[in-house]
């Protein structure tokens, strides 16, 4: 697990995430930092996390590190319940993990755990198709239609401050539709999930960014009716569909409630 | 699994096998448990990476970009404006010599675009080796 004393002498210990006690790894993973280090649980009573060695003085958060933190807590949540800690979790050593995080939360992670058991987030990004909404928007909306028609073929410098109008217009209309289309797709999805959150996209095409934990059972009515709520919006939206992952949007709430 | 053997089967759905890495900034920079106890390492530009996730801009530049974006737009009711009978006669005509002096720049560029298309496969068979370098960008 950990090479030789000298490394947890000099070294700290990186925590993935906390799972069963009884949780076996995926074999071909690989711990963050250089080299790769070799994954470990630290075992308390029913739960463990999932560590590796790192250098107390290396630097992590390398595109390598962030992907390696992801994959191996999302191939984890495929077989077995996992609560994802934080990209950048690091504790003194393995006696530290034991002490500092296992052994006063035990009781709080496994009841988590078992909340959990069977269950993983699915992820739903939705981005508007660009030139379908706005083209709804110019149709919907006279004030826009108008002063888009009166802006044909003038100048740009002279019409400044009505484009930024203009623009502005847009930006508060496609606000409008994105409330209504999230809510609309949320509640659709939420037929397959035991609990849904989700939050506007970060970004100017985006409608919405969902999680959704989801029981095995659940998981390929979930894919096909995603599959068909995407062929049905793709003049106006495209979607991605992520997961099985670790449920990195449900950990805090699993651990207040329990 | 199951999943993997679904992935690319529906044309309008983006199923990846695995996140990119923009999902995972998204998801384990900003989410995931914090415990009080950590002991601090050096964190490779995670606080900027963080901070440029979080935000949204409403600014001039994206209104003036709509702006653009909807003047851009050619509408139905512009496009499928009822076509009167001297419409119809003039796209009957034989190309006039606008039409045809269109046509022959277009030739032109044509021509062009497969000169370079040549230059290009000379190149390459020239031997510079240095394509496929973006295929590796992902560890897996």
């Amino acid at each position: 697990m950990i090479p030789g004393t000298a490394a947890t002498l000099t070294g700290a210990t990186y925590v993935y995430g906390v799972v069963p006690a009884r949780t076996v790894l995926p074999a071909d993973a690989s711990g963050v930092g250089e080299p790769g280090a070799d994954l470990g649980l630290v075992r308390h009573g029913p739960v463990a996390a999932v560590v590796s060695a790192v250098s107390a003085d290396g630097a992590l958060g390398s595109r390598r590190d962030l992907l390696r933190h992801s994959r191996l807590l999302d191939a984890i949540a495929r077989t077995t319940a996992v609560l994802p800690l934080r990209f950048g979790a690091v504790l003194a050593d393995r006696r530290a993990v034991v002490d500092e995080l296992l052994a006063p939360r035990q009781a709080r992670f496994a009841a988590a755990l078992a909340a959990l058991e069977g269950r993983a987030q699915f992820t739903v990004k939705a981005r508007y198709v660009e030139e379908t909404v706005l083209r709804e928007v110019v149709e919907q909306e006279p004030l826009i239609a108008e002063l888009r028609e009166r802006l044909r073929g003038r100048p740009a410098e002279a019409t400044w401050y009505e484009r930024i109008q203009l623009g502005e217009l847009v930006a508060g209309a496609l606000a409008r539709r994105r409330e209504a289309d999230s809510a609309a797709l949320v509640g659709e999805l939420g037929r397959w999930a035991s609990s849904v959150t989700w939050r506007p996209a970060a970004t100017e095409d985006g409608v919405v960014d969902a999680a959704l934990l989801v029981e095995r059972a659940a998981w390929p009515g979930l894919e096909h009716g995603v599959e068909s709520i995407a062929a049905r919006q793709a003049r106006r939206m495209r979607l991605r569909l992520l997961g099985p992952l670790a449920p990195y949007d449900f950990s805090n709430e699993l651990m207040e409630e329990n | 699994m199951g999943t993997a053997a679904l992935t690319q089967r529906n044309p309008y759905l983006e199923r990846p096998p695995s996140s990119s890495l923009a999902d995972v900034v998204d998801l384990i920079l900003d989410k995931g448990l914090v415990i009080d106890a950590y002991v601090r390492v050096s964190l490779l530009g995670i606080e900027l990476l963080t901070i440029d996730a979080r935000i949204v801009i409403a600014s001039v530049d994206t209104y003036l970009r709509f702006a653009e974006a909807v003047g851009r737009l050619s509408l139905d009711q512009e496009r499928s404006q009822p076509r009167t009978l001297p419409d119809l006669m003039e796209d009957m005509k034989p190309p006039g010599k606008t039409a045809r002096k269109a046509l022959h720049a277009g030739k032109e560029a044509v021509e062009k675009v497969e000169e370079g298309a040549h230059k290009v496969e000379q190149r390459v068979r020239g031997g510079g080796g240095n394509g496929g370098e973006n295929g590796k960008a992902e560890d897996s």
